[in-house]
């Protein structure tokens, strides 16, 4: 031991190479060494999730900063880089992500894009909602711009696909997650889009609540066009369901007379209430103008056309409000057709035969009230009657053969009398008119079948 | 340090063959050897290095270079010992029985 302490202390002259080959070895070292420290840090933290992940290396120090969506997580993360072989030291610069509050999340749409903002708790929920944006809305430029931040609400992916999915159901809007709270605002894309959103929005995740739902649905339209030279009503737009559907197209039957109904109409949801109550006498008004358009458009009905006479127009723009359901609007812009020509008695009863060859004036089962589906028919009676001023004119009432023959004759003559009385309303003069009843005693058909006797009830226009 | 060896072994094995050689030499070396005063200080110094490398309070690459000198030295310091040691039985063994 003691030589061993003597040989030592000549032992010096090989330091001066020793510090030489220290220099060159730390020369040429350092660059590889810290790029592989780099790269086992990083493969070391492959699986944990982290936001802003930066590790840098400085010989043989680990510079790690991220943001951490855990504490637990924020500490493994640095445990695992602290593990890695070869590491010094870890400079721990690593924080948690911001915690929001509220928590907001938004997903908003216009005309070209979609625009995802607000937070995500993770970036695996980030990229879930964005793939389920771009997925959903097939070719829809999608724009994140989502931060992340801890604080979500329990079952946040959950409520945020389902409302990202209404999305794909709006036109333009908004839909914003405030922690539990929904608010929708915005424009359905389709008729229905609005009720279609409502049902979906029953679905959320438990402890989610509907705030506002402010989306609009695009108007209710339905449109009705008279076409007096093709004699077509052309019925277009949207009905609620079959039912109403019929319940239209029947009512149109009856009140055009001598038009073909084309019915173009299609079933969907979103009708605003009383939508039936509101359009049957809108096409009963449509049917005592010449030509005339009815649409209706949610609570607002517009007719606009040509009635026949004077008295016809004013009753069309004052009478029809009143029949409509409460919260709508009408609007008529209803002008007079010019007198047509004056003609003589031959024609003048030809144009009425003609007429009442092609609709009959109906009336309440058994009673002399004139049934409102016969406005229109009675309109150009009244029209034909002004083109013949001089003449008088028989108003016969018919029946059929059902029931006594004093109670047929009675009521044959009350409604004729309430013929009369309409025409008188609408500014006939009443001397020009002699209502006379015939009972059951002129069939123009058999009594022996429905059809027949329908055929014997009826009103005909003599002229004298 | 040791997972780092693949990188700059042949630096140490370098150091461990050059002190192996000062060691050889040192022992029939007629040159003045250090005095025992600086070899104190020197000791002194080396265990300041040493206590500065386990504790770490050199940062970054500065650290990463004293872990490296430290290495190199011991494995030189390690060659010497052997170096001298074999030459000493050589010397011993070659010299004729009294």
């Amino acid at each position: 031991m003691h030589r061993l302490f003597k040989w030592s202390s000549k032992w010096w002259p090989g330091v001066v190479p020793l510090v030489i080959f220290w220099g060159i070895a730390a020369w040429t070292s350092t660059p590889t060494v810290e790029a592989d420290i780099a790269a086992r840090s990083n493969a070391a933290l492959k699986d944990t999730v982290l936001d802003k992940r930066r590790i840098s290396v400085d010989g043989r120090d680990v510079t790690f900063a991220a943001n951490a969506f855990s504490e637990d997580g924020r500490l493994s993360a640095v445990a695992s880089v602290d593990a890695v072989p070869g590491v010094r030291l870890v400079n721990d610069e690593t924080r948690l992500v911001p915690e929001a509050k509220p928590y907001v999340w938004s997903a908003e749409r216009d005309v070209v894009r979609v625009t995802l903002g607000g937070n995500a708790p993770l970036p695996s929920s980030k990229g879930r909602l964005m793939e389920a944006a771009k997925a959903g809305l097939g070719g829809v430029e999608v724009v994140d711009q989502m931060g992340l931040a801890r604080g979500a609400p329990q079952r946040f992916d959950a409520a945020a696909l389902l409302l990202l999915d209404q999305i794909g159901r709006l036109k333009d809007g908004k839909v914003t997650l405030t922690d539990t709270k929904v608010t929708l605002a915005g424009m359905a894309r389709d008729l229905g889009g609005r009720e279609a959103i409502a049902a979906a929005l029953k679905n959320l995740p438990e402890g989610y609540s509907i705030a506002a739902n402010d989306i609009q649905a695009p108007p209710y339209v339905f449109q009705a066009y008279k076409d007096p030279v093709a004699l077509t009503l052309t019925l277009t737009g949207y009905v609620p369901d079959n039912n109403v559907h019929a319940a239209l197209v029947a009512a149109a039957g009856r009140k055009f007379f001598s038009e073909k109904v084309v019915d173009n109409l299609k079933a969907s949801v979103g009708a605003p209430s009383g939508f039936a109550a509101a359009v049957v006498p809108a096409l009963g008004a449509l049917s005592r103008l010449s030509t005339g358009t009815l649409v209706v458009s949610d609570r607002e009905v517009k007719l606009s056309g040509d009635a026949l006479y004077d008295a016809a127009a004013g009753q069309i723009r004052d009478g029809l409000g009143k029949d409509f359901p409460q919260g709508w609007q009408y609007k008529a812009e209803v002008s007079v057709k010019p007198a047509s020509a004056p003609v003589d008695p031959t024609v003048c009863q030809q144009l009425f035969s003609e007429i009442l060859s092609k609709g009959r004036i109906r009336f309440e089962s058994g009673k002399a009230d004139i049934v409102s589906d016969s406005a229109g028919l009675l309109d150009r009676l009244i029209e034909t009657a002004m083109r013949c001023p001089n003449t008088t004119i028989e108003i016969a009432g018919h029946t059929d053969s059902d029931g006594e023959d004093a109670a047929n004759q009675a009521l044959s003559e009350r409604r004729a009398q309430a013929v009369v009385d309409y025409l008188v309303r609408a500014g006939l003069p009443a001397n020009r008119f002699m209502p006379i009843g015939y009972g059951s005693t002129q069939p123009v058909a058999g009594n022996d079948s429905e059809d027949g006797k329908a055929q014997n009830r009826r009103i005909e226009f003599v002229v004298k | 340090m040791t997972a780092l060896a693949t990188f700059f072994w042949g630096w140490l094995l370098a150091a461990l063959l050059l002190g192996f050689g000062m060691g050889w030499i040192a022992v029939v070396h007629r040159a003045q050897g250090v005095s025992k005063v600086w070899i104190r200080w020197l000791a002194l110094l080396a265990a300041a290095l040493v206590a500065a490398s386990f504790t770490k309070i050199v940062p970054g690459r500065f650290g990463y270079w004293l872990d490296l000198l430290l290495v190199m030295f011991a494995l030189y310091l390690c060659g010497c010992a052997v170096g001298s040691w074999l030459r000493d039985w050589v010397v011993s063994r070659s010299k004729p029985a009294n």
